[in-house]
């Protein structure tokens, strides 16, 4: 498998306040990959230096070529984010959400829009609702489908299990990874939920304050004693 | 003279300043319009919005006089003031809009200043006369329940209707539309979706212009073209968008076209309160609309669930 991202020297921060240390992974084509962290580890602010919404230091590089630093020609170079909070535009219905997920096709888009409807029924219900109307479930439902309408190479996902019933989590990811399997999408996730998030992953590394201190296959992050310390809350 | 025309209810006169009301009320909701579209994206009101038009009208006089005619001259004019804005945008506001909240309002404060001292410079400090893209002859009306509606006041309030129309088209079925209600909603998402926000803004504000051009340019034929046009219509066009909700573009039709006919009957039933009262009264009433309602009336309340 050849790096579909690949990430090097990777610094990040507020101001003059330095959040991320420098620290390299890849994502590989049709790969899940899940960067695991606790709190303020700096699982946000590599998501939101990946698409652009902060400035960085160091190399980014997706399908061998330098990723552009604006989040909209990060889009439309193939990587989408779901990010922290949904990110959905509360004031349009649900329909035009997924329309604007799709603003940079021109075709197939209506196939898109009832694809991602017979995934997830309950938006075809509400597709005249407002998206601000919707539960935390359904946001997040919703924030997945419209990022996936611009049909990505790459998805990042942001804490897709914040504020979510287990049972929706579940669903969430399994739809993820089914997308993974059949489109050949890649995906990167961050998370502190260590237990559904490793068993999802082809591959993990661990985040703490800024610095990768571990990274394996998912069953071996699983299996080791210091990660079900710190994630798992078992040992 | 307020009770014998009270008593003796005249149906036609009641026609006429209706309609004369809705003219007006058309100029104060079309210059509402634009400021709504500047504050769904920016959420400022950009208090250079009336300045902006009056540029543009400025610009049709020039045009006018060299020969192009009414309806040429006024579309020219409003991609002169489109262009105008939209730089206005990417060079003058973008650059400061993030620092705080204050800087984009002494920002279209100084705009405000300079654009009108512009006018001066340009154009000079006397009056002008704009010709009217109506007829205007003393026979260009026809009857409606009686009363003689002169095309020159009529015709604005149906150039606002195919203004709404088009309007509608632009933000419910094009792309843009889309793109500027999105930006509106949600800067950073818009950008995570592939739009390019400064573009969208850029176009938010041409727009706003291009509208508060045609808003002027339809006033000055009537009122005389000078530095001063927009103040009275900027305030009262600030008092409909207020009224109506500062984010929604029906408010501000409603806001506008309340409010001129308020004006003409104020002027026409209440002689005591006409003239210089009208506008106070005017302003008292949105007052106890807004104690009631604060997003005015058809404002967001904004219930969210998270």
């Amino acid at each position: 498998m050849s790096a579909l991202l690949s990430v090097e020297g990777l610094k990040a921060g507020y101001g003059p306040i330095e959040v991320l240390h420098g620290f390299d992974f890849t994502v590989n084509d049709g790969e899940i990959v899940v960067i695991l962290g606790a709190n303020g580890a700096g699982k946000t602010t590599t998501m939101r230096a990946l698409s652009g919404m902060i400035p960085h230091r160091g190399t980014i590089t997706m399908a061998g070529a330098a990723l552009p630093s604006r989040s909209d020609a990060v889009l439309r170079a193939g990587v989408a984010q779901v990010p922290q909070g949904r990110g959905t535009f509360t004031d349009l219905t649900v329909e035009d959400n997924l329309l604007c997920g799709a603003y940079t096709r021109k075709s197939e888009v209506d196939e898109d829009i009832e694809r991602w409807f017979d995934v997830f029924p309950r938006l075809r219900e509400r597709r005249e609702q407002r998206a601000g109307s919707l539960s935390g479930g359904e946001q997040q439902m919703l924030a997945i489908a419209r990022a996936m309408m611009s049909r990505p190479k790459l998805l990042l996902c942001d804490e897709p299990s914040l504020g979510l019933a287990p049972l929706i989590t579940q669903e969430l990811f399994r739809v993820l990874e089914d997308a993974c399997r059949s489109d050949g999408l890649s995906l990167l996730i961050v998370e502190q939920n260590a237990n559904l998030a490793l068993a999802l992953a082809d591959r993990a590394y661990v985040l703490e304050t800024g610095t990768i201190v571990a990274q394996g296959t998912g069953a071996e992050l699983l299996a080791d004693d210091t990660i079900k310390q710190a994630y798992l809350g078992v040992g | 003279m307020m009770l014998a025309s009270m008593i003796a209810f005249d149906g036609s006169l009641f026609v006429e300043r209706m309609v004369n009301g809705l003219a007006e009320g058309s100029i104060f909701a079309m210059l509402a319009l634009s400021l709504v579209v500047v504050f769904r994206s920016t959420g400022q009101l950009n208090f250079a919005q009336g300045e902006i038009g009056l540029f543009g009208a400025f610009v049709v006089s020039t045009l006018t006089l060299s020969g192009v005619p009414a309806w040429g001259s006024i579309l020219i004019a409003m991609a002169v003031g489109f262009v105008l804005a939209a730089s206005i945008e990417r060079v003058i506001i973008r650059p400061i809009e993030h620092r705080n909240p204050g800087t984009v309002v002494v920002a279209a404060i100084g705009l405000f200043l300079g654009i009108n001292q512009l006018h001066s410079l340009i154009w000079g400090p006397d009056a002008r006369s704009l010709p009217s893209v109506f007829p205007t002859g003393a026979d260009d009306f026809f009857r409606l329940f009686g009363a003689a509606i002169y095309w020159q006041r009529f015709g604005i309030f149906l150039l606002l209707l195919v203004l709404l129309g088009l309007l509608w088209l632009l933000f419910n079925h094009t792309k843009v539309g889309l793109a500027m209600r999105a930006v509106a909603n949600n800067q950073e998402s818009a950008g995570l979706t592939g739009m390019r926000v400064g573009s969208v803004l850029m176009i938010g504000w041409g727009l706003a212009a291009a509208i508060s051009v045609l808003a002027a340019a339809l006033l000055a034929p009537s009122a005389g073209l000078s530095a001063a046009l927009m103040f009275g219509p900027f305030l009262s066009a600030s008092a409909a968008a207020t009224l109506g909700g500062l984010d929604s573009p029906i408010g501000a039709v409603v806001g506008g076209l309340t409010l001129g006919v308020l004006k003409a009957f104020i002027i026409g039933y209440i002689p005591f309160l006409g003239g210089d009262m009208v506008f106070t009264v005017s302003l008292v009433i949105i007052l106890v609309v807004l104690l009631v309602r604060p997003g005015g009336l058809f404002g967001s309340e904004r219930v969210e669930r998270v």
